[in-house]
């Protein structure tokens, strides 16, 4: 793997991040930075603005004010290209957002053929690989109306890594999947912290948070309670509003 | 008094009209689709200024006769120079007036489009061109194909309005040799049945397409 010339540095910091809908103040002055290869797991309660959090780092929802840093270049919406700065940071939805008049081989390679004018049988080729890493050869020719939302999902996550993003968004990947079918889900995600994918995941998995994240922000109505590896925070929260949070998804 | 001999003995020159009619059609469909649909983007994301001015014009169409537009472009535009024969007149006049319509069909359909769509393709580094070109439009295309046939179907009956501007469409070759044989009922009847001959197979075909659709 080539060394990064900011591998010593942070991929992403963030600072005083605001952002509102009208004259409701969503996010109310969030900062926090990243490692290269951190795996970050974000969690709180609903309407907490996790989802908006997230959302705000691709700029699909523009921060209201901030400083963003990704990759040591500060994202200056009037200068940045933040369409060359959505290539680098793949985003996997809650409601998987596959492409339905597509099959899984063309949501996979669309991003590469239409925004990187890469060839489409190069582009094809490697779609087939990335199906076959999160199990989905044998899937390849279906629409997502054929798959299951477990597939869907995965085709997503597929659809989002041919682009070869430096940081992976997971806006709660599993919140909207079968319950028995969740765990396909997150192995994929599992393997892709195991080869050292950059990722930040919104979700309520106790099990995933624990077995992946170098570190766990809870956040509550917009601003960052506490964070900590997942030891510290699930064992022995400091705050009052995290372990009444943590107590309430461990009843669930 | 119906005479099907009126009607029989004149059906090659009642076709003729019909050919007229459904070239026509055909033609003004095409444009005012093609018209239609970048009205309709325009309408949704040109910005400000091009999204009022998109705006006005499709009230104002919408809310003004066709037959008026036809006799606008027919005998108002040669007065600022501009003279058209009567075939590209009334084409112009009717496609003007469908892409109106049109442009509304296709703002329904890529409004129907779920938001997180365009959000998963921005989020690949797509443009908003990009966007509609790949993901958004494809999606809307089924969705527009029975109101677009609705529309055709319209036009067909709307093209007769051209008879206003002397146009041999049907309904004119029906008016003449209603005039010739003193029996305007039975060239009226014959004229009715290829409308329908030429409507009724488009309403149905949109109506077949909903279904599916559902």
């Amino acid at each position: 793997m080539p060394v990064d010339q900011h591998q010593a540095g942070k991929i992403l910091n963030v600072e005083d991040l605001h952002k509102s809908f009208g004259s409701l103040e969503v996010i109310k002055g969030v900062g926090f930075d990243m490692d290269y290869q951190e795996r970050l797991v974000l969690m709180g309660p609903s309407g907490s603005g996790k989802s908006t959090l997230v959302r705000c780092l691709n700029w699909i929802e523009p921060p209201t004010s901030g400083r963003v840093t990704f990759d040591g270049v500060l994202v200056d919406p009037k200068s940045t290209d933040i369409r060359r700065l959505r290539e680098d940071i793949g985003m996997v939805f809650q409601q998987f957002n596959v492409f339905p008049h597509l099959t899984a081989l063309q949501n996979v390679a669309l991003g590469p053929v239409v925004v990187k004018k890469g060839n489409r049988t190069a582009a094809e080729a490697e779609a087939m690989e990335l199906l076959a890493k999160v199990g989905l050869s044998h899937r390849a020719a279906y629409k997502p109306g054929q798959m299951s939302g477990g597939e869907q999902q995965r085709v997503a996550i597929a659809r989002a890594l041919a682009m070869h993003p430096k940081l992976m968004l997971f806006d709660e990947p599993t919140s909207s999947i079968d319950i028995e079918l969740i765990h396909e889900v997150l192995e994929v995600m599992v393997k892709l912290a195991d080869e050292g994918m950059t990722m930040i995941v919104v979700t309520h998995e106790m099990g995933f948070a624990r077995e992946v994240a170098d570190r766990v922000i809870f956040m509550d109505q917009g601003l960052i309670i506490e964070s900590g590896t997942p030891k510290e925070l699930f064992d022995h929260p400091q705050q009052e509003r995290t372990q009444s949070f943590l107590s309430k998804v461990l009843m669930a | 008094m119906l005479k099907w001999s009126i009607i029989w003995e004149n059906l090659p020159f009642l076709l003729a009209g019909a050919g007229t009619t459904l070239a026509l059609t055909v033609v003004s469909m095409v444009f005012a689709t093609a018209a239609g649909l970048l009205v309709g983007l325009l309408n949704m994301y040109g910005g400000k200024v091009v999204g009022a001015i998109t705006r006005l014009y499709i009230e104002v169409v919408r809310g003004t006769p066709a037959l008026l537009i036809i006799l606008l472009v027919y005998y108002a535009l040669p007065i600022v120079g501009i003279n058209l024969p009567q075939f590209p007149a009334a084409a112009v006049s009717l496609a003007a007036c469908y892409a109106a319509y049109i442009a509304e069909v296709f703002r329904a359909a890529v409004e129907s489009i779920p938001k997180g769509q365009s959000e998963a393709a921005f989020s690949l580094g797509m443009s908003r061109l990009q966007a509609l070109r790949f993901v958004i439009l494809p999606q809307t295309f089924r969705r527009v194909l029975p109101p677009l046939a609705n529309e055709f179907a319209a036009l067909i009956k709307d093209t007769s309005l051209v008879a206003f501007i002397s146009m041999q469409d049907l309904l004119f070759k029906a008016k003449i040799i209603g005039a010739r044989t003193y029996n305007p009922m039975s060239p009226l009847i014959g004229a009715a049945i290829i409308y329908l001959l030429m409507t009724t197979p488009v309403m149905q075909w949109s109506r077949n397409l909903e279904k599916r659709v559902d």
